[in-house]
């Protein structure tokens, strides 16, 4: 019989400092049960209330996202799969790290638009995300990503960092780290 | 055609909004994040819509929204942008954002929607 470690997963957690952590299918409920828990996480933690906002906007962008994606390419539960977790590093900084699955060419493309969001400034995001904002929403509805990941970008630290690894049949996990 | 008021009770995820058609004030208040805010704001958008178009009173919105996301943002600036339209053409409109002192977060949002609009929009501490 095979035994899943529990103790060197626990070791895991508690080496990586990880607040909370999620896998698999994802529900809109789910979303918000899973954020209530983060907001009092992040209360115990004593996080300034600023930055337990932007933590939270982040988890509920990076989340949304995957739920609006796999909606839009009509995945089933098992590929509308969403990989979550909400650590510390070793600066105390708050990290939210989210994972699906995508098109390879969807994945590619995200990958692309986090190079180029990391040689924008503080400045330049905040105008990229105003206009996008003005942009009709039918324009928005193929990529999906667009806004919400400019508003991750613009409450992080440092430069979004995406991974994509192919996993077969033109498709690819799609990862992305946001430091706050 | 007289206008009805607009109830709607709040959520974890989306705010509790009233519309009173008597006194021309819309209040808001709690945190707005629903997966769907295009559905969500539909009925607050029409109302506003509606109230611009079918009477002449000053229209005042009483804001004290937390966390919005983006695509609540989007449907935020569209009222604000009827709100713009209605102001240029000489209606009386103005808004009001509350916010806690606690968490600047909220007037960094709330300053964000107002460098794009000429209206009265003032952004004041709860404590004040």
């Amino acid at each position: 019989m095979h035994h899943i470690d529990l103790l060197s997963l626990r070791e895991q957690f508690n080496q990586n400092q990880i607040l909370l952590c999620f896998n698999g299918a994802i529900s809109r409920s789910l979303i918000e049960e899973i954020g209530n828990a983060l907001k009092n996480y992040l209360h115990e933690d004593q996080a300034k209330p600023s930055a337990a906002m932007d933590v939270f906007g982040v988890y509920i962008e990076l989340t949304q996202n995957i739920r609006h994606y796999a909606q839009s390419r009509g995945y089933s539960e098992i590929e509308s799969a969403a990989t979550v977790v909400v650590a510390k590093d070793q600066d105390n900084r708050y990290q939210v790290l989210a994972g699906n699955l995508v098109e390879r060419a969807d994945g590619q493309a995200l990958c692309d638009r986090v190079t180029t969001m990391a040689t924008m400034d503080k400045a330049e995001l905040k105008a990229a995300y105003k206009a996008q904002l003005r942009r009709p929403r039918d324009a928005d509805q193929h990529s999906g990503a667009g806004l919400g990941l400019l508003d991750v970008a613009r409450k992080t630290s440092q430069p979004l960092v995406s991974k994509l690894i192919e996993t077969g049949d033109d498709k690819a996990f799609f990862s992305l780290l946001a430091v706050i | 055609m007289t206008m009805n008021s607009l109830n709607i009770e709040g959520s974890r995820s989306t705010p509790q909004i009233l519309c009173n058609a008597d006194t021309g004030v819309i209040s808001m208040r709690g945190d707005a994040y629903p997966e769907n805010s295009f559905e969500f704001f539909h009925g607050l958008i029409d109302w506003v819509a509606q109230y611009l178009v079918e009477t002449t009173h000053p229209l005042v919105l009483e804001l004290y929204l937390i966390y919005m996301n983006t695509s609540s943002v989007k449907a935020m600036m569209d009222i604000f942008d009827m709100l713009e339209d209605a102001h240029r053409q000489g209606r009386e409109v103005a808004v009001h954002w509350y916010y806690d002192p606690e968490n600047e977060r909220v007037v960094e949002l709330a300053e964000e929607f107002r460098e794009d609009l000429t209206f009265p929009f003032t952004i004041s501490s709860v404590d004040e």
